[in-house]
């Protein structure tokens, strides 16, 4: 497996995914409730980064703007220099509940939202079957989601979005319900899958050691003033070990920003 | 059904038989109201497998039974199709719900019987009238079984399917549907069963042919062994109509296969 050392610093970076001056308010009752501040930030292609915050705080709020199932009250959010404007197959979303179709096999959740029309039967199925082997479900493929666990649950939930091969991936606190053992797990998973396919990641999270175990970078939207004050860049190589002195001083260092 | 299940279903009907049978020969109630069980099983066989001219109903059953099954089958095909629409769009679409909900529920308060009179004179005495009051009646439960599935699909899976590329309307038949179909289902079975009543009601108005126009007959012509058979036949075949309903929405569909038990 190929090491990924450290990643190029800030300032050099291409803008891949760019959310620039991100504003956005609920209607609540008596007066609009401020969700986010003017958040601004820019993620490189093939960027691990986790977006870090208390419950709350409005960092589901930024992920569901990127995915196009929400309109920004203000500001705008460029993928590739194109805006989002709706939800779209280049912009994928694993999310933090259970969303499988409970009426279709794990083969089938994964097929999904494969398009098969330049594909022969034999193609298709290869590939439902390459990325079933890819998250590790191989032999698993004809369980309905209520026959397997929730680990393996967001294995599939990953592998039918990893199919139709988006620009950025957007993970909604995507293993939060998850037992430590299993969620530890998966984390390695994530990572492997991602040195070898440099997707785009962006990982929405408030588990602290979920974010330094996983990110080139972290970003800390910060519940009062609602926009992101803080980044951090994580310099350490992989696979982590989380129970180094690093990666408990960046613990330490990221829980006092918190 | 496995042999066990069978048994169990078979309880009920063979102690209800028993006891029937051990009244009848206590001799308690007079046979002019509640016949002996043997006499039933003669009449219900000379009805069902007699010859023309045997008796007044002796093989009369496969004409009522085609008649009543096309009218049952006319009138449920009519609420169906029109319920299950209706009950996709009430529940998605607000407006939709605002505009139907109130009328909806002010009709469905009306009871099936008031429908009669004026069915006898829209449509006159004969299928058509029976087919209209079927359909009125199967209509309410499969739209209100409809439009509460529909509802409840959870918002996620349909983004779910936008961000896999699946079109808002295809959504309908790919998502919205599936993910119903228990409900749908439910209501299909409720339909079917408020059906065969709603049948037997469209027939007492003086139809010649039907199992509901044989209880009629029966009566006038005060042979209370072919009421019991005409009930007894009625529950049987409604239960099967209900059995191969639920048998082939599971056959044709994905979701009703693995979503229902």
């Amino acid at each position: 497996m190929t090491q990924k050392i450290l990643k190029t610093p800030v300032e050099s970076r291409e803008s891949y995914l760019e959310i620039a001056d991100l504003s956005h308010s609920f209607a609540g009752t008596g007066r609009d409730r401020r969700i986010l501040n003017h958040v601004s930030f820019t993620i490189a292609r093939g960027e691990l980064v986790c977006l870090i915050g208390r419950s709350g705080c409005g960092k589901s709020t930024i992920l569901n703007i990127v995915a196009g199932f929400l309109k920004p009250t203000s500001g705008s959010c460029l993928l590739e220099g194109k805006r989002v404007t709706g939800p779209g197959p280049d912009r994928c979303v694993v999310f933090q509940e259970d969303a499988l179709f409970p009426w279709l096999t794990v083969r089938e959740n994964i097929a999904f939202g494969l398009k098969s029309r330049f594909m022969s039967q034999k193609e298709h199925f290869e590939e439902v079957d390459r990325f079933l082997e890819l998250v590790d479900l191989h032999g698993h493929g004809d369980y309905l989601p209520r026959e397997i666990s929730g680990g393996m649950k967001q294995r599939v939930a990953l592998a039918r979005v990893l199919i139709r091969y988006p620009r950025i991936l957007l993970m909604d606190e995507p293993f939060g319900a998850l037992d430590a053992q299993i969620r530890e797990n998966i984390q390695e998973l994530l990572v492997r899958l991602w040195q070898k396919s440099s997707q785009t990641i962006l990982f929405v999270t408030h588990d602290v050691q979920e974010a330094i175990a996983l990110a080139d970078r972290v970003l800390l939207l910060e519940h009062n003033s609602r926009q992101i004050r803080e980044e951090l860049v994580i310099q350490l190589e992989r696979p982590r070990d989380r129970g180094s002195e690093a990666f408990q001083a960046y613990c330490i260092q990221l829980r006092e920003g918190l | 059904m496995k042999g066990k299940d069978a048994l169990l279903a078979l309880l009920i009907p063979a102690v209800a038989l028993t006891i029937w049978y051990m009244v009848s020969k206590t001799g308690l109630i007079p046979i002019y109201l509640l016949p002996h069980p043997g006499t039933i099983f003669h009449s219900g066989a000379l009805y069902i497998f007699g010859k023309p001219g045997q008796g007044a109903f002796a093989g009369r059953f496969t004409n009522d039974f085609a008649a009543s099954l096309e009218r049952v089958l006319l009138g449920f095909s009519l609420a169906a199709t029109l319920g299950i629409p209706l009950g996709i769009m009430s529940g998605r679409i607000t407006l939709v719900n605002r505009v139907l909900s109130t009328t909806i529920n002010g009709l469905r308060a009306v009871p099936g019987i008031c429908w009669l009179p004026l069915a006898m004179i829209w449509f006159g005495i004969g299928i058509k009238t029976t087919v209209f009051l079927v359909a009125i009646a199967a209509f309410f439960p499969i739209y209100l079984n409809t439009l509460t599935g529909a509802r409840l699909v959870g918002p996620i899976y349909f983004q779910a399917g936008s961000m896999l590329g699946i079109s808002r309307f295809r959504s309908i038949f790919v998502i919205l549907i599936p993910m119903a179909m228990p409900n749908i289902i439910a209501g299909l079975r409720l339909g079917m069963g408020i059906s065969w009543a709603y049948l037997v009601l469209g027939e007492l108005t003086g139809v010649p042919d039907g199992l509901g126009a044989v209880i009629m007959d029966a009566r006038m012509e005060g042979q209370i062994d072919i009421i019991i058979v005409g009930i007894l036949l009625i529950a049987l075949i409604g239960r099967m109509c209900d059995q191969i309903l639920f048998f082939a929405m599971r056959l044709c569909f994905k979701s009703a296969k693995r979503m229902t038990r």
